[in-house]
C-alpha cells in the first residue's frame, strides 16, 4: 500500500460520545486526494456519525479532523470547503430545479447569468434534460432526483464530496445504473469522494478503497480486492457475502478440528501462531458431485434446496451426519444434475479455505 | 373474496350525512343575513318588507364605526404578535429536541382547554392587580393567551413535516443561520403562518368571552352585538352581523384567491417548456 | 450541555414567558382572592376559607350540576353525529375533504354570538320556524327558544367542530391496511370498528370529546342567549358574583373550583396521549 501519498483528509483519534453512548471511538484514517473512499458497515456501526462529523453537523468528542492540514473540528458545516449529498436528499421542495443547482452559488454572490451558465453544464453534465431547468423537483422522476441532488452539490465545487446512503430508497435496477454513473462522475471530475452505505456490494462496484466500521471502529481498510480475499476477520468474512463458517481450532500441521462435531479439514495456510478461531469457505469454492470426488476435504450431505441466482446457482446440502447447512454455488453450465434430496458429496481445496483468529 | 367495505353505498350516506350537518351549520347565517333586510323594527317571518337601510344607518353610526375600529386594531395587533411568538413557539414544540419539549408541549396547551370566561376574569383580577387600567390594549393581551397557543398549533404541524435536512443542507452548501431562515425555512413553513395569521385574525376578531371582561370602557363588535341582543331587538344587529361575517368571508376569499394566484404562477412557471 | 444554550429552549423561551405572565398569573390571583373575605377588592387581608364554605352549603351546586350534565349531554350527541362525517373526511371524500374542512372551519372564524344570534331568529315567536308553521300549515309553535333543549342545540351547534377535527385526526391514524387486515381474518364491520377503529383512533376520540366537554363547562353566551332565564350555568354564575355582585372572592371560589374540575380532566387526558404522534401523525 502506498502509504507515502501526501494526507488529504486525516482524521486522528477522532471519537464522538453521546451521553454514555460511545458512537465513534478512537477512529484513525486517511483519505487521498481524488478517491472514491467508501465507509461501509450495518445500520449502528456509526458510519452516519462520521461523515455528520465530517461535514460539520456534529462536532467531535475528542480526536482530529484535518483537511490539508488544516484542522476542520471548529469549522461550522457552511464554512467547510466539503458538501454532502444527503440520503433524503434534502431537495428545496420551493424551487425550481434550476434554482437548487444554483443554490450554493446563489449563496457565494455569484452574479445570475454565470450561475445559469454553470447550471447548465451541470445538468449536461449529468445528462439531465436542459428543459428540467424550470421544473419543480417534486415533478421529476427518482433518478433525475439523484442526479438533481449531486448536480447542486457539485455547484457548491468541494474539496471533498459526500454521499449518505443517496441511492438506498431506490429500487434495485436504476440503483446498479447509477452506482456506475457516480462512478464514472468521479472519474470525469476527479473530485474526492467519500461515500458511505451498508451495501458492500454496492462499495465493492464503486470504491477505490473501502472502510469496514463495526460498533464505531474501523476494523479492515483496504481496496474491494483485498478486502474480498484477506478478510481480517469472521466479520468482514461474512460481511462481504454468504460463506460457510466454522468455528475451529488448530490440530497439527494445517489441520483444523470443527469445535462442535469434531471433524477435521485440511487447510492450505494458517496465521502465525493459530490456535483457534474459524474456518470460512466461500460457496463458490465448493464443488459438488462428481467434481468433490479428488477434494481432500469431503462432506456427505442430502441436496436440500436451490435457489437461481441469475449466472450462478446455489445449493443448500445439509450434513449427513449433523444437518448442519453447508451453502454451494456453481455457474450455470456446471450445475449439479441429480435431484433434490440425493445423497452427493460436497468438497473443496485446502488452498480454498480461509482461517481467521478472530 | 369478500366485499372491501368502504362500500358505494356508505360512502354516499355518509356524504348526505355531512351535507345535512353543513346546512345545519349555515342555515343560523343565512337566517341572520335575511332579517337584515327587513323592513320593520321587530323580526317576524315571512318578511313583508325588504329594505337596505339598516345597512346605511348602521354604516352612518358613529359608535359602531369605533366599534370597527376598535376590533379591527384588536385583531390585526393580536395577528402580528401572536404570529411572531407563535412561529419561534412552534420550533420548540414540534422541531427541537430538547429536555423539558414534552411538558412545554402540554402547558402551552393548556390555555385552548381552559374555559374562556374563566381565562378573562382572571386578567381582569391580573390586571387590576397590576394596577392596569383595562383597555382594548388589555383585550389584545387577552385574546393573545389564548390564541398564541392556537397559532402554535397551527404552525406545529406544518413544522413536524419539515424535514430538517434541507436546513441542513443548505448550511452545507455555505448559506448562514439567517439565509437558511430566509431560503428554506420561512418560505417552507409559509403556509402554516399564513393560516395561522389568518385564525389569529378572524378568532380575535369574533371572540367574546374574553373582550368582555379585558376591553373596560372600550367595546367590539361582539360585546355590542351581545348587548344590544340580551337587552332586546334592533334591526342594526343582523345588520353589523352580516357585515362582519361578509367581511369575514371577502378576507378568506380574498387569501384564498391569492393563494391560487402565487400556485398557478409556480404551475406556469414549471409547465413553460 | 448547559440546558439554556439548546435552541428548542431559546426559541420556546418567548411563548412560554408570555404564557406564563398572562396564564399563570392570572391564575395565582384567582386562586389567592378566592382566600379573601368577601367583597374586598384586594390580596391584602387575612386569609380564609369561609367562602368556599359558603359556595358549598349554598345553592352553587345546581348550576354546577346543570354545567356538568349539558356538557356530557353535548358530548353524547356530538361523538355519533360527528364520527361519520370524521371518517368520511379522513378516508372517504379524497379531494372533497379538503373543501368539507374548510366549510367546517369558516363558522368557526364567525362571532358566536351572530351565529347563536342567527338560531334566536329561526327559534323566536314568529320568527322563521314559527313563522313558516304558521303559514303551511297554520299551526303555531311558539316558546321554542329559551328552553333548554334550545341551549343543548346551541351547544351542539358551537362546538360541533371541536370534536369533528380531533377525531378527524384520530382516524386518519388508522392505516387501511390494518382494517383490510381485520377483515380478511374474518372481523365483520362491527368488529372490525370495535377491535380496530376505535383502539387506533382513540387520541384523537379522546381529545374531541374531552376538548367540547370542557368548553361547554365553560360556555356562557349559548345558556344566556338561547336560554334566557330557563337556567344557570356555572359561568354565568361566576360572571354574575363579578360584575352584578360585585364578590370577587366567591366569583374566585367558583372559578378555581371549575379550573380544578377541567384541569382534572385535561390532565388525565395529556397523561395518556403523545402529542408527537397526534399531532405530528408520526
Amino acid at each position: 500500500m502506498s502509504e507515502e501519498t501526501t494526507p488529504f483528509l486525516e482524521l486522528a483519534g477522532v471519537t464522538k460520545k453521546y451521553g454514555d453512548f460511545t458512537a465513534v471511538s478512537d477512529i484513525n484514517l486517511s483519505i487521498r486526494e481524488g478517491e472514491l473512499f467508501t465507509l461501509v458497515g450495518p445500520s449502528g456501526s456509526g458510519k452516519t456519525t462520521m461523515i455528520r462529523m465530517l461535514v460539520g453537523m456534529d462536532q467531535p468528542t475528542s480526536g482530529e479532523m484535518r483537511l490539508k492540514g488544516r484542522v476542520l473540528n471548529k469549522v461550522p458545516a457552511n464554512k467547510r470547503p466539503t458538501c454532502m449529498v444527503f440520503q433524503s436528499l434534502a431537495l428545496f421542495p420551493h424551487k425550481s430545479v434550476g434554482e437548487n443547482v444554483e443554490f450554493a452559488m446563489k449563496i457565494a454572490g455569484v452574479d445570475p447569468a454565470r450561475r445559469r451558465q454553470r447550471a447548465e453544464e451541470l445538468l449536461a453534465q449529468l445528462r439531465l434534460p436542459l428543459d428540467c431547468y424550470d421544473k419543480g423537483v417534486n415533478q421529476c422522476s427518482g433518478g433525475e432526483r439523484q442526479r438533481i441532488a449531486l448536480a447542486r452539490a457539485l455547484a457548491f465545487n468541494p474539496e471533498i464530496l459526500f454521499f449518505d446512503e443517496p441511492l438506498s430508497a431506490l429500487d434495485f435496477r436504476l440503483r446498479k445504473a447509477l452506482e456506475k454513473e457516480l462512478k464514472d462522475i468521479h472519474r470525469e471530475t476527479g473530485k474526492t469522494f467519500v461515500y458511505i452505505t451498508h451495501s458492500l456490494e454496492e462499495a465493492m462496484v464503486m470504491s477505490d478503497r473501502i472502510g469496514i466500521m463495526r460498533d464505531g471502529r474501523i476494523v479492515q481498510v483496504g481496496t474491494p480486492h483485498e478486502i474480498y480475499n484477506k478478510p481480517i476477520n469472521e466479520f468482514v468474512a461474512k460481511f462481504m457475502g454468504e460463506v460457510n463458517s466454522l468455528e475451529v481450532e488448530a490440530v497439527g500441521e494445517n489441520m483444523v478440528k470443527s469445535k462442535v462435531y469434531g471433524d477435521t479439514y485440511h487447510v492450505g495456510t494458517m496465521p502465525a501462531g493459530f490456535t483457534a478461531g474459524f474456518l470460512i469457505i466461500r460457496p463458490e469454492v465448493v464443488k459438488i458431485g462428481k467434481a468433490a470426488a479428488p477434494m481432500p476435504n469431503r462432506i456427505q450431505g442430502v441436496v436440500f434446496n436451490d435457489y437461481a441466482l441469475g449466472s450462478r446457482i446455489q445449493y443448500q446440502v445439509r450434513s449427513a451426519t449433523n444437518g448442519d447447512p453447508w451453502l454451494v454455488e456453481r455457474l450455470q453450465d456446471e450445475a449439479y444434475e441429480g435431484q433434490l434430496g440425493d445423497t452427493v458429496d460436497i468438497g473443496w481445496r485446502p488452498e480454498d479455505s480461509i482461517v481467521l483468529s478472530e | 373474496m369478500t366485499g372491501t367495505f368502504p362500500t358505494r353505498h356508505s360512502t354516499t350516506l355518509t356524504a348526505i350525512w355531512t351535507i345535512v350537518v353543513l346546512l345545519f351549520l349555515y342555515i343560523p347565517m343565512m337566517a341572520v343575513v335575511l332579517a337584515s333586510f327587513s323592513k320593520l323594527r321587530y323580526f317576524r317571518f315571512p318578511i313583508t318588507g325588504w329594505t337596505t337601510e339598516w345597512y346605511s344607518k348602521t354604516l352612518e353610526s358613529l359608535s359602531v364605526r369605533d366599534l370597527l375600529w376598535t376590533s379591527l386594531s384588536v385583531a390585526t395587533l393580536v395577528t402580528v404578535l401572536s404570529v411572531g411568538l407563535a412561529f419561534f413557539g412552534a420550533l420548540a414544540f414540534a422541531r427541537y429536541d430538547w429536555t423539558g419539549r414534552k411538558l412545554y408541549q402540554r402547558l402551552v396547551l393548556l390555555p385552548i382547554f381552559f374555559p374562556q370566561a374563566v381565562l378573562g376574569l382572571s386578567l381582569l383580577l391580573w390586571f387590576s392587580a397590576l394596577g392596569i387600567t383595562t383597555s382594548w390594549k388589555t383585550a389584545v393581551f387577552a385574546h393573545m393567551i389564548w390564541i398564541v397557543p392556537i397559532v402554535i398549533l397551527i404552525i406545529s404541524i406544518q413544522v413536524y413535516s419539515f424535514d430538517s435536512a434541507l436546513e441542513e443542507a443548505a448550511f452545507d452548501l455555505g448559506a448562514s443561520r439567517w439565509q437558511v431562515m430566509k431560503e428554506i425555512t420561512l418560505p417552507i413553513m409559509s403556509p402554516g403562518i399564513v393560516s395561522g395569521g389568518i385564525f389569529a385574525f378572524l378568532l380575535s376578531w369574533g371572540n367574546f368571552p374574553l373582550s368582555l371582561f379585558s376591553t373596560g370602557a372600550d367595546q367590539t363588535v361582539p360585546e355590542w352585538l351581545y348587548a344590544k341582543m340580551v337587552s332586546g331587538y334592533t334591526p342594526m344587529v343582523p345588520t353589523l352581523g352580516s357585515l362582519t361575517m361578509s367581511g369575514a368571508a371577502i378576507l378568506l376569499l380574498l387569501i384564498y384567491l391569492a393563494w391560487m394566484a402565487i400556485v398557478r404562477r409556480k404551475r406556469g412557471r414549471a409547465g413553460s417548456q | 450541555m448547559n440546558w439554556i444554550r439548546q435552541p428548542g429552549v431559546v426559541a420556546a423561551l418567548p411563548a412560554a414567558i408570555f404564557l406564563f405572565v398572562g396564564f399563570a398569573g392570572p391564575l395565582l390571583m384567582v386562586f389567592g382572592y378566592s382566600f379573601m373575605p368577601e367583597k374586598t377588592f384586594t390580596l391584602k387581608q387575612l386569609p380564609t376559607v369561609e367562602n368556599y364554605v359558603s359556595v358549598v352549603t349554598d345553592s352553587y351546586y345546581i348550576s354546577f350540576t346543570w354545567s356538568v350534565f349539558l356538557a356530557a349531554l353535548t358530548v353524547l350527541l356530538l361523538f355519533p353525529i360527528c364520527y361519520p362525517i370524521a371518517y368520511g373526511m379522513a378516508k372517504l371524500f379524497g379531494k372533497w375533504a379538503k373543501l368539507v374542512t374548510a366549510l367546517i372551519a369558516i363558522p368557526l372564524l364567525i362571532s358566536e354570538n351572530i351565529r347563536l344570534f342567527g338560531w334566536v331568529l329561526i327559534l323566536l315567536k314568529n320568527g322563521i320556524f314559527d313563522g313558516t308553521m304558521q303559514s303551511l300549515f297554520d299551526v303555531s309553535v311558539s316558546g321554542l327558544l329559551y328552553t333548554v333543549p334550545a341551549i343543548v342545540l346551541g351547544l351542539v351547534y358551537v362546538y360541533l367542530p371541536f370534536m369533528l377535527f380531533p377525531l378527524v385526526i384520530g382516524i386518519s391514524m388508522i392505516p387501511d391496511v390494518v382494517k383490510e387486515a381485520a377483515a380478511d381474518l374474518g372481523a365483520n364491520r362491527w368488529q372490525v370498528f370495535r377491535e380496530v377503529e376505535l383502539p387506533l383512533a382513540m387520541p384523537g376520540i379522546m381529545i374531541g370529546c374531552i376538548l367540547s366537554f370542557i368548553l361547554v363547562l365553560g360556555s356562557l353566551a349559548e345558556s344566556k342567549i338561547l336560554g334566557g332565564q330557563a337556567i344557570v350555568m356555572i359561568a354565568d354564575d361566576i360572571e354574575s358574583a363579578f360584575t352584578f355582585a360585585q364578590n370577587w372572592p366567591k366569583g374566585s371560589v367558583l372559578s378555581v373550583l371549575l379550573i380544578a374540575l377541567s384541569g382534572f380532566i385535561v390532565f388525565t387526558l395529556f397523561r395518556r396521549i403523545d402529542l408527537d404522534q397526534v399531532i405530528g401523525r408520526r
